[in-house]
């Protein structure tokens, strides 16, 4: 096991390179000039030439591209992103909220989304061809076909407009308020873009999970155990969702990751303070350094749901050995 | 042997496999009910369609597919015919026109009105008011406000106190109406949130003071009255455009005025003219010499050095000319040169007696005592249709105001002509929702057709070579496929649509969105057709094709790309599917096709502010669910592709 886990470790290497090398591309080729932005726009013409040489040699804008690359991927190993321009603080300080509030708003989304769609899955594959799964296909289908921002409006417009139960969108205030208070606001400002992303993320889900389970239903030792009298339940639980765990181990991990950076329009709608949200601001922004950090951040996330999948996969079926 | 042909063209009554599967049962059914294939076995079947035929037949048994493909095909037409059809004229913009709701009945007078004989017809944006001769106060058309008590009221519920009185003049504004009764009172109703609609105090003061109101100007955001004194009162949003501010030498001489949304022009009681409102556009630096207050006037005495000669009896305005008629029936014609308005046709320039002049939004017409009506300017929503509208009628009066007009003829009918209205809305700067939701199809139905190309292409490519080849080239490829995999797809492509797309002109820009979503959406495909290679390369056939000396190249592309094309066509539709929905997210955010181009998803940009979603639903929910229907047909039919393809479907 040890030794699978090294070997896919050093295959990354090369990934981490390409992927470092074209977000620094990426950065290079950012329209704008990052030393300008940084110096003080009321200084007079000659101090301003000379603030301007400085921000030049501060950013290292001065030294050669290798070298610039290769101080980048030391700083940002070390923690140190750069500075955000549009934050007016360090990059690291300026997502750290926001990374928060993404945190836990995916964390109940991810919660949510995985209890439903797991027993519906199962369900649709058990009864297989009933209404109850042709209704559950035809469902996941039209959500399928929806985009988030019309799902987002949609939610607005019914629950927070008409109905006037929720909030329509923003983050809850902490000034004045006691710390219950708080958190039942914080409670309700989430419902909504939690709801999105959960409708958006169940017609995927429910359809994974149903062909995994059809897959193991399928397979020979389910009919043995069939055949050997086992009761229904006993065959579709201990048998069947076991094994189909292994392709739903993997969607589960992908879920968790790759909400962090597919939340950006939901975020934007709901006024989330989210890392999706402040992506979408820096970009508008033209806040370089921030932009691609998150990029850098997304990247590593998604290589690690990359790695964890592979390794549990070696840990859930004893058949992937090192290989 | 038996060739395919041959068991093709063999009849099914010759074979013996019928018989054996033939019951009694069905032979008595057969005698009764026509049918294609019961008589068949499961061998024949195979043996007499292709595969391509199975799937086809599978396909159209799948009512659900059938469906999308239907809806599909409808939403192509739509977009494809209709925006040769319907053209977007990409420039055009009216703010004067934002968020009307759906709705085509602006012309629809009330047929009573015609009965009753027309008094006066005035029009705001989307309604119009008119006054018969028996005194009765008619409405209709569509309603461009909503309901926020005294800032934004109904312009098309009439107050029941203008209900009960006796109302001898009316005056329609953008958004709002002004009335007067015969006891020389004023009321005012509809958009009032620069208080446009309510009288001030001033003016009730001067009219009950025994002043008579000569004339009631609704403007845009503005009203205004002429009094029997001469001199004009103006209120609502009056600031921007100093239409407050009138010049005091001409206060008190004013017989008459033009307007329009920034200017008026004021024609004096010397039979001169004089603008005012916004300074310096060609509405108030035009103006013919002669016409001028101060052409003939003495700068020391302050009084007319000799009598005017041309003396301005009528004037029309359009958003940005001036059309004068003076005492000796010459037509003065000034200001901008769009939609080719300051030239005068060739018909009014030959002559004739003038009746009337008229101007619209962005239109003149004038009335000749014979009965003619010449009309030139802009035609967006039709109102250059008056030539077949009119065609030997004799018209008596004509009333235009923004882009409704309505001619009266001799023996009292009415004939409208111009904008009938959104059939679905318009957005905040006054665009057609229906042209741009066509035309926004077709841009983004396009967009999402080349980017899943590009994206096969690339994944074809790369699952087919790694696949194939295996070893150094498969290990190359997939660590790339990785690479890209895993950077995360929508940080990237709207952070790639920022560097590269600020430095593009706006077809560049469509074009680039197609490719980031291109080239950022094959992996997930290389990767399945790489594993589908795999196993299809293990197989017995291509051990013989080997075995035959087939080239590598050809057991690739004729051996094993047809066992992988439907997967690829699954994935294809799918993928479509997926690259509408990403990119009208993309455009959403303002980060793919930019605007004045439409799309579907920058339609809706702008529409996430509470006072949108709530009141102004078509301008989210059409574009909105424009796309999930699409994508939803796509998805459809995709669906029932892949049932259609999978082998287990045929079992019977």
């Amino acid at each position: 096991m040890l030794k699978f886990i090294i070997t896919r470790l050093v295959s990354l290497i090369p990934v981490v390179f390409m992927i470092t090398l074209i977000l620094f591309t990426v950065l290079k080729m950012m329209p704008g000039d990052q030393a300008a932005m940084m110096i003080n726009p009321g200084l007079r013409a000659a101090d301003r030439e000379l603030a301007y040489q400085d921000a030049v040699r501060r950013l290292g804008l001065d030294q050669p591209l290798t070298t610039q690359y290769f101080r980048w991927i030391y700083n940002s190993a070390r923690r140190d992103f750069g500075w955000s321009s549009s934050h007016n603080r360090p990059v690291r300080e300026a997502v750290r909220e926001p990374f928060r509030n993404t945190i836990l708003l995916n964390f109940f989304v991810i919660i949510f989304q995985l209890s439903i769609t797991i027993p519906i899955g199962i369900l649709c594959a058990v009864r297989r061809g009933s209404i109850i799964d042709k209704f559950f296909q035809t469902a996941s289908l039209i959500t399928f076909s929806m985009p988030s921002f019309f799902v987002g409006l949609s939610l607005i417009f019914l629950i927070a407009i008409n109905l006037r139960l929720l909030p329509a969108g923003g983050m809850p205030i902490r000034i004045g308020t006691t710390p219950i208070e708080f958190y039942i606001s914080w409670a309700r400002h989430m419902v909504l873009p939690a709801t999105t992303l959960v409708i958006i993320g169940l017609a995927g889900t429910i359809r994974y999970v149903r062909n995994a389970m059809l897959e193991a239903l399928g397979q020979d030792y389910i009919r043995t155990a069939r055949a050997k009298g086992l009761s229904e339940k006993v065959v579709i639980y201990s048998h069947a969702f076991r094994n189909a765990l292994i392709p739903i181990s993997t969607i589960m991990i992908w879920t968790i990751f790759s909400l962090f950076s597919g939340a950006a329009i939901t975020e934007t709608i709901f006024a989330w303070n989210g890392i999706g949200k402040v992506l979408v601001d820096a970009l508008n922004n033209r806040d370089f350094m921030l932009v691609i950090t998150l990029n850098l951040f997304f990247s590593g996330l998604s290589l690690m749901a990359n790695f964890i999948s592979d390794i549990t996969y070696g840990f859930i079926d004893p058949r992937i050995k090192i290989n | 042997m038996e060739t395919k042909k041959d068991i093709r063209s063999r009849k099914p009554g010759d074979s013996d496999l019928k018989k054996a599967g033939k019951s009694f049962g069905s032979l008595i059914k057969g005698l009764f009910i026509p049918n294609r294939n019961s008589g068949r076995t499961v061998l024949e079947e195979e043996a007499l369609q292709t595969p391509a035929q199975t799937i086809m037949k599978n396909f159209f048994r799948n009512r659900l597919g059938v469906l999308g493909l239907i809806m599909f095909v409808l939403i192509l037409a739509f977009s494809f015919v209709g925006s040769q059809l319907r053209p977007l004229d990409l420039a055009f913009m009216d703010t004067s026109l934002r968020n009307i709701r759906p709705g085509t009945n602006f012309l629809n007078f009330p047929s009573q009105l015609a009965r009753e004989g027309v008094k006066q017809i005035s029009s705001g944006v989307s309604f119009s008011v008119a006054l018969s001769e028996k005194g009765n106060l008619f409405v209709w058309g569509t309603e461009p406000n909503f309901n926020l008590p005294g800032v934004l009221e109904p312009v098309l519920r009439v107050p029941s106190e203008v209900r009960n009185a006796n109302i001898v003049q009316v005056a329609a504004g953008d958004r709002h109406i002004l009335a007067l009764d015969s006891m020389g009172r004023l009321y005012g109703w509809g958009q009032n949130d620069h208080r446009q609609a309510q009288i001030p105090v001033e003016v009730t003061g001067l009219l009950r003071g025994g002043l008579q109101v000569v004339r009631l100007v609704g403007g845009e955001l503005y009203s205004a009255v002429l009094l029997s004194d001469g001199t004009l009162h103006v209120w609502g949003a009056t600031l921007p455009t100093r239409m407050e501010t009138v010049p005091a030498y001409a206060q008190g001489r004013i017989v008459d005025l033009a307007h329009n949304a920034l200017n008026m022009l004021l024609i004096l009681d010397d039979g001169s003219v004089m603008p005012m409102g916004v300074r310096g556009n060609e509405f108030s630096t035009q103006i013919p010499e002669a016409l001028q207050h101060w052409s003939l006037i003495d700068e020391e005495a302050g009084e007319p050095t000799e009598e005017r000669e041309l003396k301005v009896v009528q004037a029309a305005a359009t958003n940005r000319t001036v059309l004068a008629l003076d005492n000796q029936g010459n037509l003065h014609l000034w200001g901008s040169a769009q939609y080719g308005i300051n030239r005068m046709p060739g018909e009014v320039l030959a002559g004739g007696k003038v009746k009337q002049i008229a101007g619209g939004r962005n239109n003149l017409m004038v009335l000749f005592e014979d009965g003619r009506v010449v009309y030139w300017g802009a035609n967006h929503f039709g109102q250059a249709d008056s030539a077949r509208v009119l065609e030997g009628r004799n018209v008596t009066r004509i009333f235009s105001n923004f882009y409704q007009h309505f001619a009266i003829t001799e023996n009292g009918n009415i004939l409208p002509w111009g904008f009938r209205g959104f059939a679905v809305g318009s957005d905040q700067f006054g665009r057609d929702n229906l042209t741009r939701l066509i035309h926004g199809g077709r841009i983004t139905l396009t967009v999402g057709a080349i980017a899943v190309v590009i994206s096969t292409i690339i994944a074809l490519f790369v699952g087919m070579t790694s696949g194939f080849f295996g070893g150094f080239v498969d290990n190359i490829m997939m660590r790339l496929t990785e690479v890209v995999q895993s950077i995360p797809f929508l940080p990237l492509a709207i952070t790639l649509s920022v560097v590269i797309g600020g430095r593009l002109t706006e077809s560049q820009r469509i074009f680039m969105i197609m490719v980031i979503l291109g080239i950022l959406g094959w992996t997930g495909l290389a990767r399945l057709i790489r594993a589908q290679i795999l196993l299809e390369r293990e197989k017995d056939f291509v051990l013989a094709a080997r075995a035959l000396g087939v080239k590598k190249a050809n057991i690739i592309i004729r051996h094993i790309m047809p066992n992988i094309l439907n997967l690829v066509l699954v994935s294809i539709t799918l993928g479509y599917a997926g690259s509408l929905l990403t990119e009208s997210g993309l455009s959403f955010l303002g980060f793919g096709v930019a605007p004045p181009t439409p799309s579907w998803g920058n339609m809706l940009t702008g529409s996430q502010t509470s006072a949108v979603i709530r009141f102004l639903w078509w301008r989210w929910i059409i574009p909105g669910g424009a796309v999930v229907f699409a994508a939803l047909s796509i998805n459809l039919v995709g669906d029932a592709l892949r049932d259609a393809m999978d082998p287990k479907a045929n079992e019977k």
